[in-house]
Formats: structure tokens, sequence, C-alpha cells
């Protein structure tokens, strides 16, 4: 088991290393910042003075190296634009972040899970179709169009529900609900797929051959065995929420780390890109090292195998 | 000696005494305050909350004058928040503001400017001669470099006297320390001191009219009114700047009345501003012309080496239609490809629509067909302009590709000459005529892709030429000279459109001239106010 962890460790560790390493130079060659700063017409000093603020006349090996040094202690730099340090912004922004995502993964647990269900104990009928056409268009609409959407219908015409910003429960209700519906529909046929495996297995006809209520079988004995593949996508999908929430965030101008992202992408402000993707990264890799383990504890044959 | 003049309108600069028009006299009319005692103009107390919504992230570099950048958008801030001894404002640029009077001597190497009495920061302390000799030593924005070597000292008279001793006579200092720096917008000493540059921008004080109350870096800003600034007693109490980067939210949230202010709503959302009761459009036109480039025309191998054939392409350009379709008619249709608002500006005669002529143009210059002209490239948020100019342009017989850059690639590639063809540009750089010339015109400019000789020698004669109408002179030479020889198609200078909501009685909009946003701020005003 020791081996096992300390493998996926060293995974992670690799994955880390590559990301920092696509990141440092990919937000690299989107351009130089400076021009973003100045008008053209600008002089040469202006922008040249602007590179050595920034450390940008350094080869870029120097840059990366100080990067990686800094990163190794924590510090994830200075923001170009907001001159402050990027993880004082990060974590100023961050428990937005997982406020949405904790109320977005909330409505798609809570429509994609009994949506599943139905669908698959009434297969091939009228709920069925309506929960693939829920899947569907969760799936298939981006986010920024329902979320435009519904600012026109809920905000403009209705008057009921805030446009943007936050404070208030109403200011979650819409960027919540443009977040969550595509992870709804993704619960909803993960739920479905696994229920009718479910309901087909040997031990589900033997309680039905015992008699016991329909509600019994699938609530208890059908639901809890179909949940597990669900929960464990959520647990997933809940800090990829956090992360890739940049088009609802800015939609709404909900005041999260998506929308931290856009605004060092609009100005090629690279530490804020860098420290987000890294952040974001560390987080995914986590959470997936942690299933990773999780399974070989549960299940041995997993560790024996790799 | 030093020939003093109080910042009256048409008095000039560098040495010749003062002259007053009527022009100047109704703008003082305007200007109302402008040279009086340090006393807010009205006493009603400041009452209400005004919200902006911003399109743009905020960055508390704006909130350091020695910061600025040679952009537009901290002056968002900067207004609220500074003051300036000299600064553009209604009807006068540049007006003087924490400067009650400057002088300078007839050499132009010596500027003496007196301090307005009993104007104070918000912290109560008293704006002094030091605080501007350390606001002009701290600075390191836009051309600090610049303003650095030609200045060789600064002498604190007495607290409100204090005087720039320049290297050498420099006829622009007055123009770079008002409104193409941040050099001239005054800080206080003590307290920069005490919090250092980094506390001065988590809690930044100023002489401006609004006080600074929070900042959530990216999100908002919210101000006070200070009660005690010299010019007026602002008549909103609280402004907020709320940062709502989707446009389209910007608008739902002034229809639902969220926000006051919606600053940057382009064409097809402008029009639902119009359509709907109760918001109002306003369009100042800021300081950037936008204009086609020929960066082939010293090319002797290239159609656009054609005086003809550059003069087709300007008269190709349907911009009337243009500015209606994608500006609702309020950008301003120029015939130069510098700001009308700059120093030094020459009028040319007005734009002319004439397919047919240009037609003619190109058969006279050996293209009866017209000719493949290769690559329309823009930056990528005004490419709807570069496709309404390749239609016109294509309707003559130039066939042009269009190539739309992002932003950042485009002022990149054009400051690296690597474009051809045909180049749609702009600049909204602070300066004046002579600095704009500098930049795209004359050998060695950052997007001059060639030189003419004569125009060389008149920007070399114009940069020494102290007396100002000899130096007006050779720089409206060469805008002709620009002009007739068609080295850039003008477009026009564009509007920036915003919403205003029903609440707002005064939006500050179109106050100054060439500046897009609301300034001055203490006009602003709610109804029922």
């Amino acid at each position: 088991m020791k081996q096992f962890i300390l493998r996926r460790l060293g995974y992670s560790l690799l994955s880390l290393f590559v990301l920092s390493l696509t990141i440092f130079f990919f937000v690299r060659v989107t351009g130089d910042p400076a021009t973003l700063l100045v008008e053209p017409g600008a002089s040469d000093a202006d922008i040249a003075a602007i590179h050595h603020q920034f450390g940008l006349d350094r080869p870029l090996i120097v840059q990366y190296l100080l990067f990686m040094g800094n990163l190794a202690r924590g510090d994830l730099g200075q923001s170009f634009y907001y001159q402050m340090p990027v993880s004082e912004l990060y974590l100023s922004r961050l428990p937005n972040s997982l406020l949405l995502a904790a109320v977005a993964m909330s409505f798609s647990l809570l429509v994609g899970i009994p949506t599943g269900m139905l669908a698959a104990v009434r297969v091939g009928t009228f709920w069925d179709s309506a929960g693939k056409l829920f899947t569907l268009l969760g799936l298939s609409l981006p986010s920024f169009f329902v979320g435009l959407l519904m600012i026109l219908f809920f905000s403009v015409y209705l008057g009921w529900l805030p446009s943007s910003g936050s404070g208030t429960a109403l200011h979650l209700i819409m960027p919540a609900f443009a977040l969550g519906w595509y992870f709804a529909a993704a619960h909803m046929r993960l739920m479905r797929s696994a229920m009718l495996e479910v309901l087909g297995s040997e031990y589900i006809k033997l309680a039905r051959l015992k008699g016991l209520p329909q509600a019994l079988v699938i609530g208890k004995h059908a639901l809890k065995n179909a949940l597990t593949p669900v929960l464990t996508l959520a647990g997933i999908n809940l800090v990829l929420m956090i992360n890739v929430a940049v088009i609802v965030e800015t939609v709404f101008a909900w005041p999260g780390v998506g929308r931290l992202l856009y605004e060092g992408v609009s100005f090629r402000d690279f530490p804020v890109v860098q420290g987000v993707v890294i952040l974001g990264g560390i987080m995914i890799i986590a959470v997936n090292l942690l299933v990773d383990i999780l399974y070989a504890v549960i299940d041995p044959r997993i560790r024996l195998e790799t | 000696m030093p020939t003093p003049f109080d910042g009256a309108p048409g008095a000039s600069r560098g040495g010749s005494p003062p002259r007053a028009t009527r022009r100047d006299v109704l703008g003082l009319a305007a200007l109302g305050l402008i040279g009086s005692a340090a006393s807010p103009a009205h006493a009603a107390a400041p009452a209400g909350q005004l919200t902006i919504g911003v399109h743009i992230s905020l960055a508390p570099t704006w909130f350091d004058p020695a910061e600025t950048a040679g952009i537009i958008t901290p002056f968002l801030v900067m207004y609220a928040l500074h003051d300036a001894m000299l600064k553009p404002m209604p009807g006068q640029n540049p007006a003087p503001c924490l400067a009650e009077s400057w002088s300078a001597t007839d050499d132009g190497s010596v500027y003496d400017f007196v301090l307005r009495q009993g104007v104070t920061f918000h912290n109560g302390e008293p704006v002094t001669a030091e605080d501007v000799k350390f606001s002009f030593e701290r600075y390191r924005g836009t051309e600090h470099a610049t303003m650095k070597e030609r200045v060789a000292s600064i002498e604190i008279v007495d607290p409100r006297h204090v005087r720039f001793n320049l290297k050498a006579p420099w006829p622009d200092f007055v123009t770079f320390y008002s409104s193409a720096t941040g050099a001239g917008w005054i800080v206080p000493k003590k307290y920069v001191e005490k919090v250092g540059d980094d506390g001065f921008k988590r809690a930044p004080i100023g002489a401006g009219p609004y006080k600074f109350v929070s900042f959530n870096p990216g999100v908002e800003l919210i101000f006070e009114a200070h009660d005690q600034y010299w010019r007026k007693t602002p008549g909103v109490k609280r402004i907020v700047m709320r940062v709502i980067p989707d446009e389209s939210t910007r608008l739902a949230a002034l229809k639902r009345g969220e926000i006051d202010i919606a600053l940057s709503i382009r064409a097809e959302l402008a029009e639902e501003v119009q359509n709907t009761p109760g918001l109002t459009l306003k369009a100042p036109v800021g300081s950037a012309p936008y204009w086609m480039y020929f960066p082939e025309q010293w090319d002797p191998k290239s159609p656009w080496h054609d005086v003809r054939v550059r003069r087709a392409a300007r008269l190709a350009i349907d911009t009337k239609s243009i500015n209606q379709a994608l500006t609702l008619g309020f950008s301003h249709l120029t015939n130069s490809a510098f700001p009308e608002n700059f120093e030094f500006y020459w009028q040319p005669p007005p734009p002319v629509y004439d397919p047919e002529q240009a037609r003619r143009l190109l058969a006279e210059a050996g293209f009866p067909n017209g000719f493949d002209a290769g690559t329309y490239t823009c930056d990528s948020a005004y490419a709807n302009l570069g496709e309404a100019g390749l239609d016109n342009l294509g309707a003559v017989g130039i066939r042009v590709r269009l190539r739309p850059l992002e932003r950042a690639s485009f002022f990149a590639g054009f400051g690296d000459k690597k474009f051809r063809n045909i180049i749609q540009g702009a600049s909204g750089a602070f300066g004046n005529l002579a600095t704009r010339l500098e930049a795209f015109v004359v050998k060695g400019g950052t997007y001059a892709y060639g030189n003419y000789p004569e125009l060389d020698d008149l920007f070399a004669q114009q940069a020494s030429e102290l007396d100002r109408a000899k130096r007006q002179e050779l720089l409206f030479k060469m805008q002709q000279i620009v002009h007739e020889k068609a080295i850039y198609a003008p477009i026009w200078q564009l509007a920036f459109i915003s919403g205003v909501g029903p609440r707002v009685a005064q939006s500050s909009f179109g106050l100054i001239k060439g500046f897009v946003y609301p300034a001055p701020y203490e006009e602003l005003a709610l109804k029922g106010a």
C-alpha cells in the first residue's frame, strides 16, 4: 500500500511539474503584457520600464526558475495588474467560488439524482425522454447563453432576481443554476445508467422475489449501490466547479477565482494566470490522488494491479 | 522675467503676452469658479449614492498618480480621488486647479506655480509646495524619463510657490505636466512617507472631490464626497464603482436600476438603451482617431506607393454609414489622423465619400479593374469596423482579406513593423500633435513604417522652436503634408457610448473635451437631491 501511495504521489508531483512548465510557457506565448498597459505611441523607454518592473527582461529560464523557487515557498508572485500578491487575491475570491460551487453542486445532485432514478425506473417512458432532453440541453447549451437568457427573463423582464454581483442568497440563484445544469445533466446520466445496472442485478431480483415493496427495493437496496459512482463523480466535479466557472462568474460578475482567471488572461497578468491554474491543478490532482487511494483501500485488487 | 498669467484661456505659454478673446470670456463664464479662492461654491451637503457599472477591472495602481500609465482608464479614478496642479477641465485645457496661477519665463526654461490657498488633502493636511515637489520626484509612470531628464531642479520658493527649472527650454512642459503624465497630480508627502507606496495604494489620500472608502480588487470601489473640495462641494455623497465585465449584464443592471451609469455599451445594445424609456445614451468623443495606414507606400513596387491609390482608398470608405451602423452616428467623422482636441491640431477639409472618384483614381494609377491588396490587419475588438472598411474597399476594386488579431498581438506586430498592405489602427496616447507625429509619422517613430524627409525636417525645426505661433505653423504644415500624401486614411474619432439611468440629473459625460468618462465628479448630480 505504501508503495502504491508513493507511486501515486510521484505521478501527482510529475503532473504538477508538467502543469507548471506548460502554463508558464504558454501564457508567455500569448503576448507582451506591457502593450496592454500603454497606448500605442508610447515610448520604448516606457515599455522597457514595465518589462524591468515585472522581471520580463530576464531570460526565460531565469524567470521560470524564480517562479518555481517562489512556488516552492508558497509565493505565487505579484499580480502585474493589481500590484498585490496573487495569493492574497486568490484567497479573497476563493470563498465566493466555494459558495457558488457548493450551491451549484447541491442543485446538480438534488436534480440529477432523482431525475436519473426516475428515468431508470421508468425507462422508455415519457419520464425517461424528459430526462434525456434535460441532459441534452444541459450538456450542449453553453453556460453563458443560459446565464444571459436567465438574466433577461428573471432580472429584466420579471424583475425577480438581481442581474449580477453578490451579497444575498438571491444573487446566488441564477449563477448556481447556470453552473450546475451541466453537472446535473452529467449526474443524471450516470445515475440513470448506474440504476439500470443495479436494477438488473441478481440481488435486486431476489429482493423482488422476496416480496419487498418496490419503494424499498429502489430506495434502499438499489439507490445505495447506484449512488457510489455518482458521488465519486460529484466529488471530482466539485473541484472542477470551483475552477472552471470562468464564464458564469464573468457573466454574472460573481467575484470568484474563475473571474480572476478571466481578468488575468485579459490583462496578460502572468502571475495571476499561473497562480490560479497551478492552485486549480493542485486541487484537482489532490482530489484525484485521494480518490485513487480510497479506491485502493476499498478494493485491494486496484493496488495489486497497479 | 516670468510672464505671469492666471491660466486664462487663450493666454499663451512660453512668453507671449496673454490675449483674451470672446471665446475666452465665455469659457471663463462656463467655468465659473476657476481662479476663485478655495471655498466650495455650493454649501448644500452631498446626498445619495450613485453607482457606476464599470467595464474594466479597477487596478490599485490607478490610485497612485506616480504610476500613471499612458492610457485613459486610470483617470476614471484619478479625477475622483486626486487633483492636479493643472488638468483638462470643462472649457479649458489645461485649467488651473491646485495651482491658482502659473507663469513661465520668455525662453520657457523656468515655470513658476502658485498654489491655491486653503486647499487640503482628505486627511486635512494642507497642499503645499513640498507635496508638489515630492509628487514630481516620485513619479515613475509614463514618460517619467522624459520629465526627469528635462527638469534640472525644483525649488520651493515658499509653501505656496514652487519653481521648475528646466535644463533647456521645452515648449511642451505644460502639456506633459498637465495631461500627458501624472507628474502634476499631487499626493501628500507626509502620508506617503509614513505608509509607503504599497500602503498608499491600499488607503490612498488625495485632494480630489471624493475620498477613498473601500476597495475590493476587481469587484468594487467606493468613494465618499470630500465636503471641503475647493472647487465645489460634490452633489452626490457616495459613488460606487462596480465592475461588471459583461456588456449585456451591465445593460441589464442599468435597466433594473441596480446601477445608475453603465460604461461602454456598444452599438447593438446602445440601441436598446435608446429604446428604453427613462434611459439615455451619452457618447463623448475620445482622443483616439481611427485610420487605415499603408505601410507599403515607400515600396516602389507596391500599388500603395502611388498616392492616387491611397487617395482612392480614402475616398472609398463610407464613414457616415459606418458611423451610423456601428456607433449610432455618435463618432466624430474626421479627415485627420490626429485628435481634434489636441494642441496644434490643423483642421483639414471635411471627409469625402466618392467611390466613383476612387475608381477613376485607381484607373489613372493603372488599376482599372482594381487589384488584390492582401490583408487588412486590425485589432479584433474593432473587427466590425474592419469588415465595413473591407466591404467599401472591395466595392471600388481594392480586394483585401480581413485579419483580426487580439489586441496585444496586434500592437506588438504593429510596433515590430511586421504588417503589410493595410493596417487599421488607432491611438489614444496622451500628448499633443508633436508627440503623435513623432510616434506615427517621423523617421524612427514606433509605428512609422517609413518616412518622408520633408516631414522629418519640419519636425526637427518645430522641436526647437520656442515661438508658439511659428511652431504651430510648422506643425500645421506637417499635418497638411500628411493629408496631401494620404499617409493615412482617417475614419473617425470614436465615441465612447455609455448608458445613464433615470435617477441621474447630471452624468458629467462630455464636459471635458476628449475625455470619455464622467468628469468632473463634483458636477455629478442625482434628481431630487
